[in-house]
């Protein structure tokens, strides 16, 4: 394979990533302005309602909503390009401040979450690996796919009417009690989402893991590293492992934004301060600012990280590199 | 023993008795057995169920399970056990309705991208990852204010239509491999078309991998649907589904009416515990190569 | 020159490989297939005895140069489209490695009707399940096979499946991209027997393509030698391999084990690296029917 000039082959990679954010942005502009829904109402409230044609067609002329959609979106590209976003019609104040004010929130929850699947999934699926066909193994199997089975909006409910209505351990909701704010406090409304974060995510990651360490061991070389005197420890650890490691690596990186930004539903249910609230709240009530902010930044980041990806497999693993095969033609 | 001096060759084997096996062996009875039950429960629920769903008696709401409600009451006086059989029928067809209608679609994008030119394939899959791109939350949002009202075979379109795209990049990548393969290529030789190699060669060895994926993907419509039901996007509280049973939820946490999220929780958990297990079976991960560890 | 039954003239492919880099593969490389004849074609591995069949079974495109069949040019996509049904027919290829080219989850029976299936052809034999049982027959295999899947058959078994389904449609050319190199060297020897008892019976034109040259002796009536994507020396088996003229035709049978300890003893090995053979020149007749590359002006 002849070594690609490093300038064009990231300059590629760039390119396909800032015309998929393009066409996602125009994709998302479009249909957000087509889906019918009244964003006067989420800027004026319940006044909007009340309005006269009038004072509609005013408001409409300076929010910018009156004139056709290729128009709004060039000065919504310009604006982006400069740095503005707009301003958010629910809380009136600057889009890309909204979401900042959230955005921790979100990072901290999301990212405990990924470490600890991270973690765990790779010691959970090296056990299934070690302990294959054993009983250790069919039952963390069994039990992984049921767990993985549970809605996660309802296991936050169970969680909650368990651990918060019924025991009073922890707090229902929220990121941090009213006034207070300490170490403590936090993680205490952490724990119950992380708890439906993981278990959502954990078991996918932990069996993939351990097929591909099951591969792994019925590969020849395993035989000849047994063969040399080498521990099944070693073996496994030393060997499998890191033949292993590529493929979870670039689903891990494709993962980080899905796992980060797709909390959606946990960020919901317990009333959460982030972004996966938000992102709900905005898209039902027609907040096309933050809404097209929101998803071009989530957007961004799952290209970004499936680009990311595909450059650390192709790094790591040489089989990867797409080799450009003899082109087959046939007139039949 | 007049057979003593009969000159004979190699002793011809006999055949090794027919091994009986179980007919249940390896596979998921208890699954099969409990999903025919919810779904024959589901389906003539007409005939056992005393009381209609709808009715709220709105003297005795959230009331605890008894007598007079089996499984209890939801906070408008419904009576939830009729409510489950009622609302399983609503919930599994809008599992099998999507995954159909994601099932065709991946098949189709699936089978067009792995067939293409490289070029056109590519372009194919750039857009499927922009499409992934968008959370999903969003899409189902914008796709129902597109179709309007929630209903059952709306929000089973919406659900099918944002979910056939990780089956379809399955199916691009088990058609390119089957493409290259020298069966196919003597077929064309042999002066197959595309619709006999398509028949005879591809459906057949990716109809397997298919089949798991489209019954993992009636459990994740079922669990989307309950899933959006329950956070106000989906089917309207008249409705009655599992989903739409749960977003009572919220009320009946403040109450600590744990029938009221717990029993229809159970019977969604159960049902998408069975789908699981029996597409699981379906894939026939069986392994028959020792380790070498 | 109606006994000509395929004709292959400059004929060349290239590989691209990348932007602005190509292999050439073939380069003008003719010969000519009589009607019943073997024909042989031997080379080392990477010098362009697959692709030359591939581009015959139009399965690739030459990048130039003509192959006639029958006085069809299958290159013309005009005149293989008109003449599709005929150039499908009577033309069959077996490849290599028996077990990517047999799928899996079909039967043999089904296999082995295939091609009848595909072109709709009426069973003479009662039914397309009789017509398997009869070319499993002719390829020696027990009728019992017919409802097994390759995975359940031996390589040989397979190969001979391969076989038969080829030989369903009767075909007048048959083309074998190496059928032996994947199988042991017993079963090689049946499958050779096998094939030469079949042509005798059948009649086909045979174009055998080996890298085996003690096999290529014993079945072909002419062979060609491939090298590096040119033909080097064409002429009649017996001929090349008695008073080989190109020194790669030299070197390649220096290669081949001879079964007599004294003279394998001072058997020397020429070096297939390091000679410069040449490639230039044209092929000139050296013998009557046995042509050799020379370049032009030498004798």
């Amino acid at each position: 394979m002849r070594r690609k000039n490093p300038v064009l082959y990231y300059g590629g990679k760039l390119l396909s990533f800032l015309l998929s954010v393009f066409f996602l942005s125009l994709a998302v502009f479009y249909a957000s302005r087509l889906a019918p829904g009244d964003p006067l109402v989420s800027y004026y409230g319940e006044r909007a309602e009340k309005m006269t044609v009038q004072e509609r067609a005013q408001a409409e002329e300076r929010l910018g909503l009156h004139q056709p959609i290729h128009v709004q979106y060039a000065r919504w590209l310009q604006n982006a390009l400069a740095g503005d976003f707009g301003i958010s019609y629910k809380y009136k104040t600057d889009a890309l401040s909204v979401i900042a004010a959230r955005l921790p929130n979100t990072l901290l929850l999301g990212g405990t979450g990924f470490v600890l699947i991270f973690t765990g999934a790779l010691a959970l699926g090296a056990v299934c690996a070690w302990n294959e066909g054993n009983r250790l193994d069919r039952f963390l199997c069994r039990a992984g796919t049921a767990i993985s089975c549970i809605p996660e909006f309802w296991l936050s409910l169970a969680l909650i009417l368990v651990f918060a209505v019924r025991l009073r351990w922890l707090p229902s909701g929220g990121a941090y009690s009213l006034g207070g704010g300490g170490p403590a406090d936090r993680a205490a409304h952490l724990l119950l989402p992380l708890t439906v974060t993981v278990a959502g995510h954990l078991w996918y990651y932990a069996y993939m893991i351990r097929n591909r360490l099951l591969e792994e061991i019925r590969s020849d070389y395993v035989l000849l590293a047994k063969a040399k005197g080498l521990s099944r420890r070693k073996v496994l650890f030393r060997h499998c492992l890191r033949g292993a490691m590529p493929a979870y690596l670039s689903l891990m990186a494709i993962s980080v934004p899905h796992i980060l930004g797709g909390t959606y539903i946990v960020e919901t249910v317990f009333s959460y301060p982030g972004i996966g609230a938000l992102s709900y709240e905005s898209a039902r009530y027609q907040d096309y600012n933050l809404l097209m902010l929101l998803c071009v930044l989530t957007g961004g980041a799952v290209i970004l990280c499936s680009i990311l990806a595909q450059i650390v497999s192709e790094r790591i693993d040489p089989r990867m590199r797409s080799g450009e095969p003899a082109e087959v033609t046939d007139h039949g | 023993m007049d057979e003593r001096f009969t000159l004979t060759g190699p002793r011809t084997p006999l055949p090794p008795p027919p091994v009986k096996r179980p007919w249940h062996e390896g596979k998921p009875v208890a699954a099969m057995v409990t999903l025919a039950v919810i779904v024959l429960g589901c389906l003539g629920c007409e005939l056992f169920i005393p009381k209609d769903p709808a009715y709220m008696d709105l003297f005795r709401p959230s009331e605890a399970p008894g007598p007079a409600f089996w499984f209890g009451s939801d906070p408008m006086g419904r009576d939830i056990f009729s409510m489950i059989w009622y609302g399983g029928r609503v919930s599994l067809l809008i599992g099998f309705l999507s995954a159909g209608i994601s099932t065709a679609l991946a098949a189709l994008f699936g089978t067009v991208s792995g067939l293409a030119p490289r070029r056109l394939d590519e372009l194919l899959m750039r857009l499927t990852e922009i499409f992934l791109s968008i959370p999903s939350l969003l899409l189902i949002v914008l796709l129902q204010a597109v179709l309007g009202k929630a209903g059952v075979v709306s929000l089973s379109v919406v659900i099918g239509v944002t979910g056939w795209t990780g089956m379809a990049k399955v199916v691009r990548a088990e058609v390119r491999r089957l493409r290259e393969s020298e069966y196919v290529l003597a077929a064309r030789c042999m002066g197959a078309g595309f619709f006999h190699v398509l028949r005879r060669h591809l459906a057949p060895n990716f109809f397997s991998s298919i089949m798991f994926m489209a019954v993992m993907s009636i459990r994740s419509a079922i669990a989307a649907e309950s899933t959006l039901s329950f956070m106000g996007l989906g089917l309207p509280l008249e409705v009655v589904s599992w989903g739409s049973m749960l977003s009572l939820a919220e009320k009946a946490l403040l109450s600590g009416a744990w029938w009221i999220i717990l029993i229809p929780g159970a019977f969604l958990v159960v049902t998408l515990l069975c789908v699981t297990s029996i597409g699981s079976w379906l894939r026939g991960e069986g392994n028959d190569q020792g380790s070498n560890l | 020159m109606d006994d000509i039954l395929l004709d292959v003239q400059d004929l060349t492919h290239c590989f691209r490989l990348g932007r602005n880099r190509t292999l050439r593969v073939l380069d003008g490389v003719s010969f000519q297939l009589r009607r019943g004849e073997i024909f042989g074609l031997v080379g080392e591995s990477g010098s362009g005895k697959s692709t030359a069949a591939k581009c015959i079974m139009n399965i690739l495109r030459p990048t130039a140069g003509k192959i006639r069949y029958l006085g069809v040019n299958t290159c013309d996509p005009g005149q293989f489209r008109s003449h599709r049904k005929l150039l499908q027919t009577s033309r069959q290829i077996i490849f290599q490695d028996s077990t990517s080219s047999l799928n899996p989850r079909m039967t043999v029976a089904e296999i082995i009707a295939e091609p009848m299936a595909i072109h709709r052809i009426l069973p003479s034999r009662g039914s397309l399940r009789a017509e398997a049982a009869f070319q499993l027959k002719c390829v020696g295999m027990d009728p019992g096979c017919l409802d097994k899947r390759p995975p359940e058959l031996s390589g040989g078994q397979r190969q001979r499946t391969a076989i038969a389904r080829a030989l369903s449609m009767s075909p007048e050319l048959l083309v074998a991209d190496e059928p032996i190199a994947s199988l042991d060297v017993s079963i090689q020897a049946q499958i050779i027997n096998l094939f030469k008892h079949l042509q005798a019976e059948h009649g086909f034109t045979f174009l055998f393509i080996a890298h085996d040259l003690s096999v290529v002796r014993y079945l072909c009536d002419r062979v060609g030698v491939l090298f590096r994507g040119r033909l080097v020396e064409m002429g009649p088996a017996k001929e090349v391999f008695s008073h080989p003229l190109h020194p790669y035709t030299q070197a390649l049978l220096s290669a081949v084990p001879i079964p007599d300890p004294r003279r394998e003893r001072a058997r020397q090995l020429l070096d297939l690296d390091e000679v410069p053979f040449d490639r230039e020149g044209t092929l000139a007749e050296a013998f009557p029917g046995h042509f050799v590359l020379r370049k032009e002006g030498t004798a």
